[in-house]
């Protein structure tokens, strides 16, 4: 069982699959994200060094300011790694990794408490300006045009102002 | 680019706080819209809206209901 910030991992469970119970992180991003730190995708939490958990927490909790890693080659199938940690490789120029977090997707990333406040202030937004999608939002109804005969189970359940989940 | 309406009344309406009344519900709001009073049409009547830096990017019928609030008897 490990923490990472304050979410628990089951130790059993693969690595890509226990990123995805953060709250802004589903299987597409897990994958970029088990890819950018080199994790093969059968890999268990169990597994994991403590450098890696380390880096690991440490991007998550500011993916826009973790510095970038130079894009290393692929080990051949009979690569052994050394025995002691090899020293850091170079970090990247000014340039390359300008250019680099232009089309970086994990830049903007955002995660549990940062992604609910920009949910949150969307919200408000709307209703401060007293748009159609704020009325919506006041009211518990479907915001996206859907029909509210039947079936608006989930709207009533989720869309407030205070928007939960 | 965005769907906007070109209003021949703008500076005017700017200046002596006029309002102006559109039917044009899918025009965009410009910059230089802010501070104007519009009267946007919702099929029935006219509905005043008064143009604020935030809306800036949204479009004019989002902020005049088309339909009445439904009431159970």
């Amino acid at each position: 069982m490990v923490h990472i910030l304050g979410v628990l991992l089951r130790d059993n469970s693969f690595v890509k699959i226990a990123l995805t119970r953060f709250y802004g992180i589903g299987y597409p991003t897990a994958e970029r994200i088990c890819a950018r730190f080199q994790i093969h995708d059968r890999c268990k939490i169990k597994s994991l060094t403590p450098s890696q958990i380390t880096s690991l927490a440490s991007f998550l909790a500011s993916p826009s300011t973790t510095p970038l890693m130079p894009i290393l080659p692929l080990a051949s199938p009979d690569y052994e790694p050394p025995k002691s940690t090899p020293p850091m490789p170079q970090m990247l120029k000014r340039d390359e990794v300008s250019e680099r977090r232009k089309r970086d997707p994990l830049v903007g990333l955002k995660i549990e408490t940062e992604l609910r406040r920009q949910i949150r202030e969307n919200i408000a937004h709307h209703r401060m300006i007293g748009s159609y999608v704020g009325r919506r939002h006041a009211m518990g109804m479907p915001v996206r045009g859907q029909n509210t005969r039947n079936n608006a189970q989930n709207a009533r359940k989720f869309n407030k102002i205070e928007r939960r989940g | 680019g965005p769907y906007f309406v070109a209003f021949p009344n703008l500076r005017e309406a700017l200046q002596n706080n006029l309002p102006i009344q559109t039917q044009a519900r899918a025009c965009t709001i410009l910059p230089s819209f802010v501070g104007i009073r519009f009267m946007v049409h919702n099929g029935k009547s006219y509905l005043p809206v008064t143009v604020t830096q935030d809306m800036v990017g949204h479009k004019l019928g989002e902020f005049a209901p088309t339909r009445k609030r439904f009431t159970y008897k």
